[in-house]
């Protein structure tokens, strides 16, 4: 008896070691335990055995359903806890996300750039009076310096400062904080401006511009150069270099247009390097070998964003003229200042590529997408 | 400005290569825009900016080119003969102060034909139509010397040459073929009968040079800028001559001008110099000396310029200086420079000539008047604004400000409260007669300004619904079944008694099924809490144009709404989902915030208890929760966690299973003690009209 019930635990063993689906689990435990399993026969003998013996091989035979039981519900309950595995290459779940507007987040970053050279944000007011919108910016009424700023008239009862329009450019603001406090001035303005243009890929009758400016006693134009150049090199790359041209606006003098460097085709980068001497191609530095090839790609194609050109205008800028500070009672013996303007638009275009100022008011959701937090 | 590089040769022997004189004038300002190869010529096409008028001539052009390649521009001015007299007519001005200077040249026995090559050449090349040898002369002078002559058809005029205001009811036909009905504001060129030109601007059909003309009245003169601009803005024309007028032609060339023209015009076309008669005076240039020091010079630009740089750079100008002592010089500029008045206009042009790029680049250590900080805080709390509703899952638009004003007049005028008037915003609801109209508007469709942010809203809504575009559901991960959410901050204008209010404002859209509109309660609910606004209510409203809506108030003072715009609305704005709206005064809501505080919560469990309730539809769910909050004990809070409209429910009843939530701030609450207060509410509840226990 001994020797079969040794025997029924090996093959016990043998089996569950092999079995791990709960079903399989059940049909061992009938195997081993059920009605007609050798354990019943084995146990349905023992009144045939000795009186004395009964007690022992009863035992015996409890202890071994007890082991079989417990493994298996052991391993049933193991088994059932186990979780099935799932397929993770189904296409996922895309979250939907908030977003900012893009000219928020340029006009932001914009702002933070100079904030942290000291200067302070300070909106204006979209309804100007005529007067800080040109006059006291040295554009007299009448003279062919306004021609490039038509203007939106409103509807409101004139006042002492002149017709209320809609302010065709940032640089009002500079009056009103010039006239609300001294220097020494730091101030940044973003917003809204208007002109009656036409809406077409690049024009639009409501756009946005960022005017800065600072006035003290010591400040000049390597100052306006070196602020100009820190926020260029913040805010696109830095790489990139900034070309100031001469040139003429009524409110600053000197006057600059500020080219940046194309970060496109970094042709003035490449130029700045110096000319290229033809050497075998091992001996050529790397830098040299990947300006070349630059070079020759863009004698093929000329660059979309700058036209082969290897400048982009970006803003306006200058000293702030003296008729300026004056119109805003300060001395312009004692202080000057510098001032500069940018359109939002223009530099958003040019660092993310969009082709057509429409898409930023269009507000298509493809468009806002791609600019989620 | 077009010129051509074989006609600047005619005063300066230009060598070097066009592409790099192309580089030099855009880095000393004069930016060239394009710059072409025509047989063997070189056509520059500039940006003149409204300062240098002196550009508008290749006189002006070569002696800017002389000053970048350190040359001398000698100029032969032609020797103005002012002989014999003219006597058959006289000249007349009316007012010197719009016209100063007037010369009349007479040539006889012309034949008018085609220009000869050469003048062709110019001609063309510098952007220009040709017309005869005798038109095309003064074309010529025009863009040398940069003063606009007019020849007429001596024996078309009669009498005498009058300069005047034209009178009510005149007009002209211009050379063009167009008539113009003139008016006092046009300053005229006439003879004893008619109008013979508009001065400054174009000349007239009725005495202009054709092929038949045998004797030419050769104008050159100086007009007033301010005369000419006003005539030609008031006619609508816009010619080479106006252009150069309004920014001003320099006098003390006028003679030679109009004598080498004169001249050329009877060698090319066999004629003789007949005539000579000026009247008025020249206009005397006063000499203006200015004196600079170079130490302030190098404070403005950062630099420490040699005097001797400064001295051979502004003599290069053609400017004279003269040396004073203690490092001052006096500069007085050139005849053809009346732009250069003051000493930052000499520390111009010395800094463009030496060159913007060798000034260095600084950043400077900026101070600034605290008074500045406090105005600062209003862009950052938009953006701070801005950046939690990005984070509810809302997506930032920008909209036009401007919006037709039919739309607005229809717009969201409701009963505007005279609490919300008092505190002077509310502009989102503010009375529409009080909309802000454009008195030059480009279209119709953008005449006023906005007195709300809907419009804007639903406009990009229609966009992008028109399309499927909807916010991908989270849920099933599929698009198009989400509903949309977007928000923009911008001003609002309107007119008030003080003026006009521009008011900065959020607006906040979710298009979908009506349970959207709790998303937008919810958010709205998110942001109050955001700026610490507490003791906010939502108060029943009636807007136009919403079916309904709610107010937000604290206190008397209306922060704005939030409803749902109703069919007729959704029909008109063609939008394809009911739309949610919400709109916030941030001018208020930047005055009622709060400072963020810490508020201590318990530590004890919250313990929750379900009612199931039918509600009969007159009566707001408000009420219920009244009740609840009147018996609340230990009540932590509220939420419908289902909604049913099964068979047994009446259709005047709505049900739902309201979850109560308890908890003590002392102890952890038994069963039994949530139970009875529980059955407390039970017990309010059922005595209430309309509201029965399930």
């Amino acid at each position: 008896m001994e020797n079969e019930i040794k025997r029924l635990e090996e093959e016990f063993q043998r089996d569950f070691q092999q079995v791990n689906s709960p079903k399989e689990l059940e049909i061992l435990k009938i195997k081993y335990l059920g009605r007609k399993s050798t354990f019943t026969q084995l146990f349905s003998r023992i009144p045939t055995l000795a009186k004395e013996e009964r007690g022992t091989w009863g035992k015996r035979l409890n202890t071994f359903k007890q082991k079989i039981t417990s493994l298996l519900e052991s391993k049933i309950s193991q088994v059932k806890s186990r979780e099935e595995k799932i397929d993770l290459t189904p296409p996922s779940i895309s979250p939907e996300s908030g977003s900012r507007h893009i000219l928020s987040t340029v006009s932001e970053k914009i702002c933070s750039i100079f904030e942290k050279l000291g200067f302070v944000t300070i909106e204006g007011k979209e309804i100007e009076e005529e007067w800080y919108n040109f006059e006291a910016l040295n554009i007299p009424l009448e003279h062919p310096s306004r021609e490039a700023f038509d203007t939106f008239y409103l509807d409101l009862p004139e006042k002492d400062k002149g017709k209320y329009l809609l302010r065709s450019h940032t640089s009002p603001s500079q009056i009103r904080v010039m006239q609300g406090a001294k220097p020494p001035l730091a101030v940044i303005s973003p917003g809204r401006v208007y002109r009656p243009d036409e809406v077409d890929a690049t024009h639009s009758f409501m756009f946005h511009q960022i005017e800065g400016f600072a006035v003290d006693k010591d400040i000049n134009f390597a100052h306006l150069k070196g602020v100009l150049l820190h926020f260029a090199r913040e805010f696109f790359s830095t790489e990139v270099e900034l070309r100031f041209r001469p040139h003429f606006f009524p409110f600053t003098e000197p006057s600059a247009e500020v080219d940046i460097s194309c970060f496109i085709c970094r042709r003035q980068k490449i130029a700045a390097r110096g000319p290229l001497r033809p050497r075998s191609e091992a001996s050529e530095p790397r830098q040299r070998r990947e300006d070349r090839k630059q070079r020759t790609e863009n004698s093929k194609n000329k660059c979309s964003v700058c036209k082969g050109k290897g400048w982009l205008e970006i803003l306006g800028c200058g000293m702030i003229h003296p008729k300026v500070l004056k119109a805003c009672r300060i001395d312009s013996k004692k202080y000057k200042g510098f001032a500069f303007g940018m359109g939002l638009e223009r530099i958003a275009m040019l660092k993310y590529g969009i082709d057509d100022i429409r898409l930023f008011y269009e507000n298509d959701v493809r468009f806002l997408r791609q600019f989620s937090l | 400005m077009r010129f051509s590089l074989n006609f600047i040769q005619e005063f300066l022997k230009v060598n070097i290569r066009p592409r790099e004189l192309a580089s030099f004038l855009t880095m000393a300002g004069m930016e060239v825009e394009r710059l072409e190869k025509r047989a063997s010529d070189w056509i520059f096409d500039i940006e003149v900016t409204t300062n240098r008028y002196d550009w508008l001539s290749i006189l002006g052009i070569s002696r800017e080119i002389a000053t970048i390649l350190g040359k001398k521009l000698k100029v032969n001015y032609p020797v103005s003969v002012a002989t014999p007299p003219l006597t058959t007519r006289d000249i007349v001005i009316e007012d010197k102060k719009d016209c100063p200077y007037y010369i009349g040249r007479r040539i006889e026995g012309v034949r008018v034909s085609a220009s000869e090559a050469w003048l062709q050449e110019r001609i063309l090349n510098c952007g220009l139509t040709l017309v005869n040898d005798i038109v095309d002369i003064t074309n010529y002078s025009m863009l040398k010397w940069g003063n606009p002559l007019h020849a007429f058809d001596a024996d078309k005029l009669e009498g005498n040459i009058y300069i005047r205001r034209a009178k009510k009811n005149e007009s002209l036909v211009g050379i063009d073929g167009k008539e113009r009905v003139l008016g006092k504001e046009n300053l005229v060129i006439a003879d004893s009968k008619k109008v013979i030109a508009l001065a400054g601007i174009i000349g007239g059909k009725n005495t202009e040079v054709t092929e038949a003309t045998k004797n030419i009245f050769l104008e050159a003169a100086v007009f007033s800028p301010l005369t000419v601009r006003r005539s030609r803005r008031a006619v609508g024309l816009d010619t080479e001559s106006s252009y150069r007028f309004e920014r001003v032609v320099p006098p003390h060339l006028l003679g030679h001008a109009s004598y080498e023209a004169a001249k050329l015009i009877a060698d090319v076309s066999g004629g003789k110099n007949k005539g000579y008669k000026a009247a008025g005076k020249r206009p005397q240039l006063t000499k203006k000396n200015i004196t600079i020091s170079l130490n302030s010079l190098g404070a403005y630009l950062g630099l420490a310029p040699l005097k001797s740089k400064v001295k051979k750079i502004l003599e290069s100008l053609d400017f004279k200086v003269k040396d004073l002592s203690k490092g001052k010089i006096v500069v007085s500029p050139s005849q053809s420079r009346f732009d250069i008045k003051s000493e930052v206009d000499v520390y111009e042009e010395f800094s463009r000539i030496y060159g913007y790029d060798k000034i260095p680049d600084q950043i400077p250590f900026l101070k600034r008047n605290l008074a500045t900080s406090s105005q600062a805080d209003y862009y950052h709390f938009k953006g701070e604004l801005a950046n939690l509703v990005a984070l509810l899952g809302f997506k930032e638009i920008i909209t036009y400000s401007l919006e037709e004003k039919e739309q607005l007049r229809i717009g969201l005028s409701a009963d505007v409260s005279s609490e919300a008037l008092a505190e002077g915003g509310a502009s989102a609801k503010a009375g529409d007669k009080d909309v802000i109209e454009l008195i030059n508007p480009l279209r119709s469709q953008e005449n006023a300004l906005r007195s709300n942010l809907l419009f804007g809203m639903a406009k990009s809504l229609r966009h992008n619904l028109n399309r499927t575009l909807k916010d991908t559901s989270t849920l099933t991960g599929t698009g198009n079944q989400g509903s949309l959410r977007l928000f923009e901050i911008a001003d609002t204008y309107s007119k008030s008694n003080k003026g006009f209010l521009e008011t900065p404002t959020l607006a906040l859209a979710v298009s979908g099924k009506e349970g959207d509109f709790f998303l937008l309660k919810g958010a709205l609910e998110k942001i109050l809490s955001f700026l610490n606004i507490s003791n906010f209510e939502f108060k029943e409203d009636s807007l136009n144009n919403f079916t309904n809506s709610l107010k937000v108030d604290v206190g008397n003072c209306n922060l704005g709404f939030l409803g749902k715009l109703d069919q007729q609305q959704k029909k008109n704005l063609d939008l394809k989902e009911d739309l949610f709206f919400a709109q916030l005064d941030l001018s208020i809501c930047a005055k009622r915030r709060g400072q963020k505080k810490y508020k201590p919560f318990s530590p004890y469990p919250v313990i929750w208890r379900d009612i199931s309730i039918s509600l009969k539809k007159s009566i707001k769910f408000k009420e219920v929760e009244g009740v609840i909050k009147a018996k609340g004990n230990y009540l932590a809070g509220l939420a419908i966690v289902d909604v049913y409209g099964g068979k047994d429910i009446l259709p005047e009843y709505k049900a739902f299973t309201l979850r109560i939530f308890y908890q003590s701030t002392e102890k952890t609450l038994t069963s039994s003690e949530v139970d009875s207060f529980h059955n407390q509410i039970r017990q309010s509840l059922s005595q209430q009209e309309g509201v029965s226990l399930r």
